[in-house]
């Protein structure tokens, strides 16, 4: 799942980019609004975090120019501004969720998971694959009730082939939302996830389709 | 209570019946004296014509009066004295009536009660030529008439003067109240749309074009104390949601360092470096509460200003000290105020120039302190908020070192210490002048 962060306090950019991080989330920070709408316009994104006041541009514009281009992301307004009318106007104007700072870290990391699992028409948090349950909220994924020894990078991969179960996942898409820092387009980076992940899931496989993608049946 | 209508009504209610009655009591007096003079007259033409009928012949009086021929015409009794002291008696009607021998006219009351008017003359009967060779004799007649028809006629008047004067009490009473409401009613406006008037209302003014002009100049001192209610309510308003909005974000900020360094404890370095941005958070928002405390006392008048001189050559060097600021001061230039707060406001002054601009200057001169630098984002409308807590060019507050207070605090202080601080914008240059605005100032 890849995030992108549009905030311009340097200390929130550091705390909640590290949290986001650590919760297995690819995540791009920046504190200028004008970078902002480019980077979101540039990248897909599972979910923005975006907050109002920011320089360059302020963060209801950024929102309008997401949504005039029809950007599909999901979008999570964090700010310092609670009076209902802002809340409103913020979710008028195409944002998917407000929060209001000061926030408990893991109510805004609850928010975008949801966000994040919306990107894909699901609402449930778990998802069940032949004995295989993956707990999106949770972060953990368990077989017959034992859990399942992931890294945050490994969960997150099994995760967004476990939202688009069934469905062929280009490995380009796989780049995208979990991998933006490899550029590299000979890395094999995705490759030697899948493979190491195809171990400790097992017996659910994961299929490859040569030159098409992966699939998790 | 005290009601300027109900005042009014009974004053112009009051004023108009005593107006009436005193009128209707000269028409009565008039009407009365003129109608009681010519009913003295009549009498005296007829004590006239009585007279001419009283002659004298060869010393001899005489009076040719016929009741039968002339009682028709003469409805008055009568009493004619002759000379030789022997009377003539006329009365019309059954009652023997008992005149007085009395020259002049007066009012008489016969026994039955009924009242009557009287004229009395003395003259002298016609004389032939005979009659004139001997000595004047004179002779009295006094007219007497019923004064039935004069009293019942004065009646009437009094009557109908009365009758009117009731009614036109009643109309007035009826009609004033009604007048005085309506000239009140513009008054009566004001007072409602007055009452209207709240804290979430204060965008209403009222019309003063409708008001009548005695009206006019309350309704525009109303207005005007409206708007400044409005703005400084605005200000108020803005002030609170500004407070939310610099604590909220730090608050923010601790809280979500806090929360993440607590949920993933093993990354020593990344906690380190979550307690150093704690720190600084909380010493940024000490500072921004010192400056709010500092701000409510000196605006509450709570803060102790000292008096002493001042040397501003070591103050300002020690306020610049390794900051790129251009400096020029008198080494002898000193000034009377207190150190603490010339040193806050010299401090806020020289860090703005310093970080929002290039070029900064501290110029001491002619009794008089300026920070300038140049600027290329401010223009003239920004000047006015400059002084506002808060106030920022970009709404994006992402300075951490500045809490948006220090220009405000500036001019607090400089108000608690007597001195004037203005600001000019010119030729891309801004220029904050510190210096006295009243005589507290003695620059040796």
């Amino acid at each position: 799942m890849r995030v992108l962060l549009i905030e311009d306090s340097k200390r929130l950019q550091t705390s909640v980019g590290r949290g986001l991080r650590k919760a297995g989330y690819a995540v791009d920070v920046t504190g200028d609004g004008r970078e902002g709408l480019w980077l979101g316009e540039s990248n897909s994104y599972d979910a923005i975090v975006l907050d109002l006041m920011l320089p360059g541009l302020d963060g209801l514009s950024v929102l309008r120019g997401l949504r005039a281009k029809h950007n599909p992301a999901h979008v999570l307004i964090l700010t310092a501004r609670d009076a209902v009318e802002d809340r409103v106007r913020g979710l008028q104007t195409g944002a998917d969720d407000y929060l209001v700072k000061p926030f408990a870290f893991d109510e805004l990391l609850a928010r975008v998971q949801a966000l994040c699992r919306r990107s894909y028409q699901r609402k449930n948090p778990v998802i069940e694959i032949g004995g295989l349950h993956i707990n999106t909220a949770a972060r953990t994924a368990t077989r017959a009730g034992q859990l399942l020894d992931l890294a945050p990078r490994e969960f997150a991969l099994l995760e967004y082939l476990g939202l688009r179960r069934g469905e062929v996942v280009p490995r380009a898409d796989i780049e995208a939302h979990l991998y933006p820092d490899a550029t590299d387009l000979m890395s094999n980076v995705v490759d030697s996830a899948v493979c190491t992940l195809r171990k400790k899931i097992a017996p659910t496989t994961i299929q490859t389709r040569r030159g098409a993608g992966y699939i998790l049946e | 209570m005290n009601s300027i209508q109900r005042q009014l009504t009974f004053r112009l209610v009051a004023l108009s019946c005593l107006l009436w009655s005193a009128g209707s009591l000269a028409v009565y007096f008039a009407v009365r004296a003129g109608l009681v003079a010519e009913f003295d007259r009549t009498l005296t033409a007829k004590a006239q014509s009585l007279a001419a009928l009283t002659s004298q012949k060869d010393g001899e009086v005489e009076f040719d009066f016929n009741p039968t021929v002339q009682h028709s015409v003469l409805r008055d009794a009568f009493r004619l004295w002759f000379p030789d002291g022997t009377t003539y008696d006329y009365t019309p009607g059954t009652e023997k009536i008992d005149l007085p021998k009395r020259v002049g006219t007066f009012d008489f009351r016969v026994p039955s009660g009924a009242t009557g008017r009287a004229v009395g003359i003395r003259f002298t009967p016609v004389e032939d030529e005979e009659s004139k060779k001997h000595a004047r004799v004179e002779a009295t007649v006094v007219v007497a008439g019923s004064r039935r028809e004069l009293d019942r006629r004065l009646r009437l008047l009094a009557t109908t003067l009365l009758l009117v004067g009731a009614g036109l009490a009643a109309l007035t009473g009826i009609v004033v109240p009604r007048i005085v409401r309506q000239g009140l009613q513009p008054l009566a406006g004001l007072a409602q749309r007055a009452a209207t008037i709240d804290a979430a209302s204060l965008q209403l003014r009222f019309s003063t074009d409708a008001l009548p002009a005695e009206l006019q100049p309350i309704a525009g001192k109303l207005n005007e104390l409206l708007a400044r209610l409005e703005t400084s309510f605005t200000r108020e308003r803005q002030f609170s949601a500004d407070v939310a909005h610099e604590l909220r974000t730090p608050i923010a900020e601790l809280r979500a360092l806090a929360e993440v360094a607590l949920k993933w404890p093993d990354d020593a370095p990344a906690t380190k470096r979550a307690l150093e941005d704690a720190l600084a958070v909380a010493l940024q928002m000490e500072s921004i509460a010192t400056a709010l405390l500092n701000l409510a006392r000196c605006e509450s008048g709570q803060l102790p200003v000292r008096r002493e001189p001042v040397a501003l050559a070591p103050l300002v060097k020690d306020v610049c000290r390794n900051l790129p600021i251009n400096v020029s001061v008198p080494s002898d230039a000193t000034w009377d105020a207190d150190p603490a707060l010339l040193r806050v406001i010299l401090a806020n002054l020289v860090s703005n120039a310093v970080d929002y601009g290039q070029s900064a200057r501290l110029c001491v001169e002619a009794g008089q302190i300026s920070v300038s630098n140049t600027t290329d984002n401010l223009t003239a409308d920004d000047l006015p908020h400059l002084f506002e807590r808060f106030w920022r060019k970009d709404p994006a507050r992402s300075s951490s070192t500045h809490t948006g207070l220090g220009l405000a605090l500036c001019k607090a202080y400089a108000d608690a210490l007597g001195l004037d601080l203005r600001v000019e914008l010119a030729h891309g240059i801004l220029r904050f002048e510190l210096g006295p605005a009243a005589a507290s100032l003695r620059a040796r």
